[in-house]
């Protein structure tokens, strides 16, 4: 099948090259007259910007940031002493607005542990990508219109389990909507993706995976609004993004364009425990 | 990671144009389906490219960046154009239909019968060689959703010119 299907794409790659394509026959003449017009001016100055990084004032703000749910801000209202080793020490929050471009980001900085510390440092690593990829978008766009928006809950703080969500959507032409998952285990004070819940001799991938598809075609077959491409999911990514939900189960979850079209938005799998119990460690 | 450059000069930045000009035109035309429309966009891009060159840090990686600005100066026609069917518009679609079908469909022909989040994307990928992770770059899309829309677009292909 796969032979097959690289087959074609072999034969769509060798015809894009060899047929002729219609260009008009104005078409380079403009291009060269417009880049014969270019004027040498200064580059643009870079737009200011700022990161805030205020405890108590930026703790309110963080509160009444719209679409956190009652149980998050709830969870938030514990703060800053949320478990015995995970403190959310202050909030970074970065603002930006000049008309054609706006962003508002806030996350929590941890502390208390090594582990919180880690988390702590990857979400700003990831936080300052995607400010960094707003900003080139910003000078690139002209006069487009681009935006960013990051905010985080905590969705689970039992006495095992600390997990950050942090949110985003960036838009431009559409919205994308993306989130990621950060986990302490606190019994062990570890950092925990979905590749260290399992037996290193299991092949959780491939059971869960079967679990997502199985749902996928229920949810077909119960609601024809409910349009995924099963066909195009292979696997779950073996890091995929997870949850432990209120009733202990785990909850898989995938950004928005992942396996179902845009206007499905993100996507959840709840997994029964009896499917992947007998593989955790 | 990239070694800072200097700011590109009037006619390095040009021969780069120059050089990725056809590249332009297809994707412009991939998104807007009419030359004309096509053109403005090209032409637009060219000269918001020009005036935040120092955003580019790496020329080898002017192709991809300066299609980035004109996928957005596209998606910002598309917002202004006048919701009317032209019949230009489709002139590629009603060639696409109207094939003697002894006469083989050309590939472009097949392309443009896509619906619009395909075409580009088919477009960057089979006519540039662009990569799965590039094109995500140049869409503002996820890598996930350039794989989605290929991977319905291959199928489309295939039912098209195979069918024919």
């Amino acid at each position: 099948m796969r032979c097959k299907m690289d087959q074609f794409d072999e034969m769509l790659k060798k015809r894009a090259a060899e047929e002729p394509f219609p260009i008009p026959q104005d078409y380079a003449g403009r291009v060269f007259q417009t880049c014969a017009g270019l004027e040498e001016t200064k580059p643009r100055s870079r737009r200011s910007h700022r990161w805030a990084a205020c405890a108590a004032a930026a703790l309110a703000l963080f509160i009444a940031v719209p679409n956190v749910s009652p149980a998050a801000a709830a969870a938030m209202a514990e703060v800053p002493l949320l478990g015995a080793i995970v403190e959310i020490i202050t909030f970074r929050s970065y603002t930006y607005d000049d008309g054609h471009g706006a962003a508002n980001v806030t996350v929590p900085e941890l502390g208390g542990s090594g582990a919180a510390e880690e988390i702590s440092q990857q979400v700003r690593e990831y936080t300052d990508r995607l400010i960094a990829r707003f900003e080139e978008d910003c000078k690139t766009l002209g006069t487009g219109y681009e935006a960013l928006d990051v905010s985080s809950t905590v969705v689970t703080d039992t006495e095992q389990w600390f997990t950050l969500r942090v949110d985003a959507v960036q838009t431009q032409a559409g919205a994308y909507q993306f989130s990621r998952f950060y986990h302490i285990d606190k019994t062990t004070g570890e950092t925990v993706s979905l590749r260290d819940l399992f037996r290193k001799d299991t092949d959780y991938v491939a059971v869960l995976s079967a679990q997502v598809r199985q749902q996928m075609d229920a949810r077909m077959a119960e609601n024809q609004e409910a349009d995924y491409f099963p066909e195009n999911f292979a696997d779950i990514d073996p890091e995929q993004n997870f949850y432990w939900n209120e009733a202990g189960d785990l909850v898989l979850v995938f950004d928005e364009y992942a396996i179902a079209p845009g206007s499905m938005g993100m996507q959840e799998f709840t997994i029964p425990a009896n499917v992947y119990e007998a593989l955790l460690k | 990671m990239i070694a800072p450059q200097g700011v590109l000069d009037k006619e390095a930045f040009c021969t780069q144009v120059i050089a990725c000009q056809e590249t332009m035109f297809r994707t412009a035309k991939a998104i807007l389906r009419q030359d004309e429309d096509a053109e403005d966009a090209v032409q637009d891009a060219i000269c918001t490219a020009f005036a935040s060159r120092e955003s580019l840090r790496d020329i080898q990686r002017f192709k991809p960046w300066i299609l980035r600005i004109l996928t957005n100066k596209c998606y910002d026609l598309c917002r202004k154009r006048r919701p009317v069917v032209d019949l230009e518009d489709v002139a590629d679609r009603l060639a696409a239909e109207t094939t003697d079908p002894i006469r083989r469909m050309t590939l472009w022909q097949a392309v443009m019968s896509l619906n619009d989040d395909l075409r580009v994307t088919v477009t960057l990928f089979y006519y540039e060689g662009f990569s799965v992770r590039e094109i995500g770059q140049i869409l503002g899309i996820s890598e996930a959703a350039v794989k989605t829309r290929l991977s319905r677009g291959r199928a489309r292909l295939r039912l098209i010119l195979e069918e024919k």
